[in-house]
């Protein structure tokens, strides 16, 4: 078993202790306080948590773009000291360049790495074939639908060959059919390509449907408030979805959400929203009610 | 109207397009002349604004023309007065003459000449110093003063100065328009920069990418619209430049050209020289617009 483990172990991702904050007028700020998180070789795990959790801050410490203020991030017991193609990302606003053909896009980590021309158009072909966008391969990012650019964006982070994937709300910006169509795509790929997938959203269904594991931040300043193993089985299918295991483990994280976004808010403006919610105005302006 | 002509489409596509299949490319294929008017209809269809603000902009051409024309031919006196002012027809029996004459011919070169020195150089020093700038905290920060400082100096102010800096006044004049066209150029490379998307920028980071290509790949290609920007307006200005230190310190040039003929009491050619400003600004920035649709070919169309 353990020389299994030994063969596969690629993108082992530890976070330790983990804390960041930032430097404002007034002191320094949290974002993220004593966090421990890890991704196995080959796992699928989300992060989800109320807006302004430090879901991305966490994600973007994992890619390197953030420095830990205490505590330790690494990958495969390598310490994470800034971006690399070893661990690729996928970002909300698609990113792509937009004077790159979706092909050069594609081609443009391989190129970092100085593959010669020819070689990087097959590899970046083939994977564009893959993605079903091989007609799109002469086109610019700016006439793509979104889910197009998306796929662009998720082939152009695996073309590298990383241990890891890094997902920063990838499908946030997507309508709710083609976000569907998406994440099928995305676990396939992942599949095939048995590599560590990191990814952050707020949308509880999607963190479900797609993960092994999923873990739920508190409210700012974020750390982990519970950690939900995913037992579905695989091949998972939409109408999942519907089954009542599906919808415990829904409920389960919705109402866990459900309080810190609510401390998130801050305790007296709930109080005042419920209040608000039974106000009968007769006649009167809202401020002399309250 | 419409109607016979939607139903005969699909069939007159559908036929041309199976005798291509069927022709080898080696007999040339008969254009059916049903088919060239349907072609030539829609063409028209779809060309139809586009010609009309042509025939509309050829009409306020010729009205233009008119009431220059009428202006000048009874010497209009209201609060303007038209009584020296040269007629159209006059300024093209001029144009006639000049077209022959290599003196104007020389006069044009040489301003070109020195647009393309003077416009070329500056391109040349601000766009990278615009981009080393927006990359670079410290060299913005020791340069930017400096710049503006100098910036709001008008080109023209320079030309004492440059008399003095120059050893001829060819060069003096070239550092003129240089002067004019340079800062326009700094400002909007400069402004290109700092809009530069930072997502694109780590995305580049996260593919493997480092400084330099990062410059080159990501840096560069964002700015470009705005380098074009800067581009077009510094050439509008180095013109503006150009033809004031001709007016001042020239010995040829269309400027000087220009003043020569009020001098010289040859008011058609003082209507020539304006014209033919004109024309070389508007084909120089139709030449900066035309680089700049083949440098970005990813831009909307």
């Amino acid at each position: 078993m353990s020389l299994i483990e030994a063969k596969t172990a690629q993108g082992h991702i530890e976070v330790k202790n983990f804390a960041l904050s930032y430097e404002t007028i007034d002191g320094s700020v949290a974002a993220v306080t004593d966090t421990q998180i890890q991704v196995k070789p080959g796992e699928f795990v989300s992060i989800v948590g109320p807006s302004g959790c430090g879901k991305s801050t966490l994600l973007n410490a994992v890619a390197g773009f953030l420095k830990p203020t205490a505590g330790t991030v690494t990958v495969d017991g390598e310490e994470v000291k800034g971006p690399s193609a070893e661990r690729g990302m996928v970002f909300q606003q698609y990113s792509l360049f937009p004077w790159k053909t979706v092909r050069e896009n594609v081609e443009f980590g391989l190129k970092m790495r100085g593959m010669e021309r020819s070689r990087r158009e097959r590899a970046a072909r083939t994977l564009l074939g893959i993605a079903g966008l091989e007609a799109f391969e002469k086109h610019y990012p700016d006439r793509l639908s979104g889910g197009m650019k998306q796929r662009v964006g998720i082939v152009r982070a695996l073309a590298t060959g990383p241990k890891v994937l890094l997902l920063d709300e990838p499908f946030g910006a997507l309508d709710a059919q083609t976000r569907v169509i998406m994440q099928q795509i995305l676990t396939n790929m992942w599949q095939r390509l048995k590599i560590s997938v990191l990814f952050v959203t707020h949308d509880i269904d999607e963190a479900i449907f797609l993960s092994d594991r999923v873990y739920c931040m508190t409210a700012r300043p974020g750390s982990i408030k519970a950690e939900i193993p995913i037992p579905l089985e695989r091949p998972r299918q939409q109408s999942m979805m519907m089954s009542s295991e599906f919808l415990g483990l829904r409920r389960g994280l919705m109402s866990l959400i459900r309080e810190e976004s609510l401390k998130a808010m801050g305790g007296e403006i709930s109080d005042l929203g419920m209040q608000g919610l039974n106000i009968d105005l007769h006649g009167q302006s809202l401020a002399d009610v309250l | 109207m419409s109607s016979p002509s939607l139903v005969r489409q699909p069939t007159e596509s559908k036929t041309s397009a199976t005798t291509v299949e069927l022709a080898p490319p080696t007999s040339a294929p008969v254009i059916d002349p049903v088919t060239l008017r349907v072609l030539a209809g829609r063409w028209f269809r779809l060309n139809r604004e586009r010609m009309r603000a042509m025939l509309i902009g050829v009409i306020s051409l010729v009205a233009f023309l008119i009431v220059w024309h009428l202006l000048t031919k009874y010497r209009v006196v209201f609060f303007v007065r038209f009584t020296n002012v040269p007629s159209p027809l006059a300024v093209y029996a001029s144009f006639t003459k000049a077209i022959h004459d290599p003196k104007f011919l020389l006069h044009v070169l040489l301003s070109c000449r020195r647009i393309i020195f003077g416009f070329s150089l500056a391109a040349l020093f601000a766009v990278p110093l615009g981009l080393v700038m927006g990359r670079f905290k410290l060299i913005h920060e020791i340069v930017f003063p400096v710049s503006e400082v100098l910036r709001p100096i008008p080109a023209i102010a320079w030309v004492p100065m440059a008399i003095m800096l120059w050893p001829t006044n060819e060069q003096s004049i070239v550092f003129i328009t240089f002067l004019g066209s340079f800062f326009p150029i700094l400002v909007n490379t400069l402004h290109g920069m700092s809009l530069v998307d930072p997502v694109l920028v780590r995305a580049a980071r996260c593919l493997g990418a480092k400084e330099a290509s990062i410059f080159r790949e990501v840096y560069f290609p964002a700015s470009l619209p705005h380098i074009f920007t800067g581009l077009t307006v510094g050439m509008g200005v180095a013109w503006v430049s150009l033809i004031a230190a001709e007016m001042i310190s020239g010995q040829y040039g269309i400027g000087y050209f220009t003043w020569e003929a009020y001098s010289l009491v040859q008011y058609a050619d003082i209507a020539l020289g304006m014209i033919a400003i004109g024309v070389l600004g508007l084909l120089s920035s139709l030449l900066i617009r035309s680089a700049g649709k083949l440098a970005m070919p990813w831009g909307r169309t």
